[in-house]
């Protein structure tokens, strides 16, 4: 799945990622990975509204998702997800080699991890039982950022 | 310089680097090198020369687009410094500008440090709250933070002073001035390089270079170029402008969304912080409308401390959300609903409006418009070099204002129906090609006519070295 770049983002499409990661990555492809924008019409037209010139962006559920980046794909895909529960699920379905964390904020029970990322326990631990399977986890907010390297236990 | 010239600096960078205070426009206008020049020299009794030692730096920092906090160096203080070397050490503009090139560094201090410090406020909002005590928010959003940072940009600036002062006694700035002259050009030669790579195309090319040559020959007036933009502009504008309907039926009047949206523009940034970004900002701005919703001092501070919540968007393409839930808060007030719509719905749109807003106001909007200024000031029209920066105020004190109103009216819709309108608006279409011809004529202005020996060997290779190492540089990243 070398075409797959997965990141985490509370904000999804935001600026970081329009004007950053999607020229980095040369992706044609985003999908929303989102069990509630997915289920609501609203959202899912300002969000398909808002795709950056020569991009396509789908949003769906995380089974859709799953169903999507299985079949053989030749579009490189930037798969945008708000939450690490949600990365949990995902990883059960597809095969991924990489996942980036560019934002989580702070909310009851989360810890500031690094800069705007904040992660509770319960979620610390959900990244690492990812690493542990020998998924590369990296807190990089920006491309020309260091990554921070989250290893299994 | 004296004391009172320091003060007045001081005072300056801070209302610049802190965008509180000038209605949001502040980060677009006096915070740009150009704008910062202009007043230092203001300041120090030369416009004219402060003007042009910030239009240098601009051009050195043209590159530059913020998202979400990222920084590469501090280009007020740096124009703020080139001013002063400019003015007070005779220096020539470029000279100056590389004199003043390593203080960008000290000024990303503060914006480094500032996220981290401001979540003490947070913290200490949250300890209050907790304790029932109902505490003011535009103090820990406000005055706390701003009172901080001005302690913080006072430091930094004051240290600067006092660095190039030590320099210029130490060693004279005057005796290695050809250095400065040469390292100058090479930091606005690899500027102008890496824009150049950014916006490879042919036509912008080919826009850029015939226009270089035609000024090379013809010796062109960059006000000409900037009314013909202007006109096109104008041209390939959206006029149909989607107005609010001016009807209160509730217990919000006009001057209330005034008033929170004047909040908003003012203090966005101003506790801008890791852990929340602009939540407590945003809360700051529903101030004065949950103190109309709400009677007991209790229930006020409550509704505030919802909004409080992670919050982060373009402060101006945003807009529509913040009269949108206004509106959701008068209706909850009515129907005693929950928070978490509100919440969700904040969430969901924020993120939006955050990419579409960074990729027009500060990917295309403030470029185009500064560099007009930067244009039309090394052409030497000092005093039209103003109108650029006062279009621009109005284009995104308009944006924000008009999104503010629509969003308490139309509700989301407003927020799709901006998305929409800027999608398809043209000047992103044509931005590059008035970019191209813009820098071009920026570029030959500077090379010929600020700059002193333009037929040197060294100029020029200088120049071609630049450009070369960048170009190749940038085809091994890909």
């Amino acid at each position: 799945m070398k075409n797959i770049f997965v990141r985490i983002d509370d904000r999804l499409l935001h600026g970081q990622v329009v004007v950053s990661w999607i020229p980095y990555l040369k992706v044609n492809e985003v999908v929303i990975a989102d069990d509630e924008y997915a289920n609501d019409e609203f959202m899912k037209e300002l969000i398909k509204c808002s795709e950056p010139e020569g991009v396509t962006v789908h949003v769906k559920t995380i089974d859709e998702t799953a169903a999507l980046l299985n079949n053989d794909n030749e579009n490189k895909i930037l798969v945008l997800l708000r939450s690490i529960e949600g990365i949990k699920e995902l990883v059960k379905k597809v095969k991924i080699s990489n996942i980036n964390i560019g934002g989580v904020g702070a909310a009851e029970g989360r810890k500031r991890y690094y800069n705007s990322i904040h992660l509770s326990d319960n979620e610390l631990s959900i990244l690492k039982d990812i690493a542990n399977d020998n998924i590369h986890v990296e807190v990089r907010i920006l491309p020309k950022d260091k990554a921070i390297v989250i290893k299994g236990n | 310089m004296t004391f009172s010239d320091y003060c007045l600096l001081s005072i300056f960078y801070f209302w610049a680097s802190s965008t509180a205070f000038s209605l949001g426009i502040g980060y677009y206008t006096i915070y740009r090198p150009i704008v910062a020049g202009t007043i230092a020299g203001f300041i120090l009794n030369d416009v004219q020369t402060g003007m042009i030692a910030g239009a240098v730096v601009n051009i050195i920092y043209i590159d530059f687009i913020s998202t979400g906090g990222s920084f590469k160096g501090d280009q007020c203080l740096t124009a703020v410094m080139a001013a002063i070397a400019s003015i007070s050490y005779n220096l020539h503009p470029v000279e100056a500008a590389a004199a003043a090139f390593p203080f960008g560094f000290l000024g990303i201090l503060i914006w480094k440090y500032r996220l981290v410090i401001n979540n003490i406020f947070v913290h200490i909002y949250e300890k209050k709250y907790k304790e029932n005590k109902a505490p003011d928010i535009s103090l820990y959003n406000g005055l706390l933070p701003q009172l901080l940072l001005f302690v913080m940009s006072s430091a930094v600036i004051i240290t600067a002073f006092a660095l190039m002062f030590l320099f210029n006694k130490l060693i004279d700035f005057k005796s290695i001035s050809l250095w400065l002259y040469y390292i100058g050009l090479l930091l606005v030669a690899f500027s102008a390089s890496n824009i150049l790579y950014k916006i490879r195309n042919k036509y912008n090319y080919i826009i850029f270079v015939s226009i270089f040559l035609a000024d090379l020959i013809f010796d062109l007036r960059a006000y000409l170029l900037f009314i013909l933009i202007t006109f096109s502009l104008i041209f390939i504008s959206d006029k149909k402008v989607n107005f609010y309907r001016n009807n209160f039926t509730g217990k919000i009047r006009k001057s209330d969304l005034v008033y929170s949206w004047f909040i908003w523009m003012n203090y966005s940034h101003s506790c801008y912080s890791y852990e929340r970004l602009m939540g407590l900002a945003f809360a700051h701005s529903m101030k004065n409308i949950l103190k109309k919703l709400y009677d007991n001092k209790y229930d006020i501070s409550e509704a505030i401390h919802n909004h409080t919540e992670f919050f982060n968007t373009e402060p101006n393409m945003g807009t529509p959300i913040h009269g949108y839930i206004i509106a959701l808060e008068e209706e909850r007030k009515l129907n005693n609903k929950s928070f978490e719509n509100i919440s969700y719905i904040k969430k969901g749109m924020m993120g939006i409006s955050a990419g579409l807003g960074d990729s027009f106001t500060q990917a295309i909007l403030t470029p185009l418009f500064i560099s007009m200024s930067v244009m039309l000031c090394l052409d030497e029209s000092y005093y039209l070099a103003f109108i650029p920066v006062i279009f621009l105020s109005a284009n995104i004190l308009f944006i924000s204002y008009n999104g503010f109103m629509n969003g308490y009216f139309q509700g989301r819709d407003s927020m799709l129906q901006r998305i929409k309108d800027i999608k398809q608006s043209k000047i992103k279409v044509y931005f590059s090609y008035m970019f191209s011809g813009i820098f071009g004529l920026s570029m030959s202005k500077l090379l010929f006519n600020n700059i002193r020996p333009s037929e040197d060997i060294f100029t020029l290779s200088i120049i071609i070295f630049a450009v070369c190492f960048t170009f190749i540089r940038k085809r091994g990243e890909q």
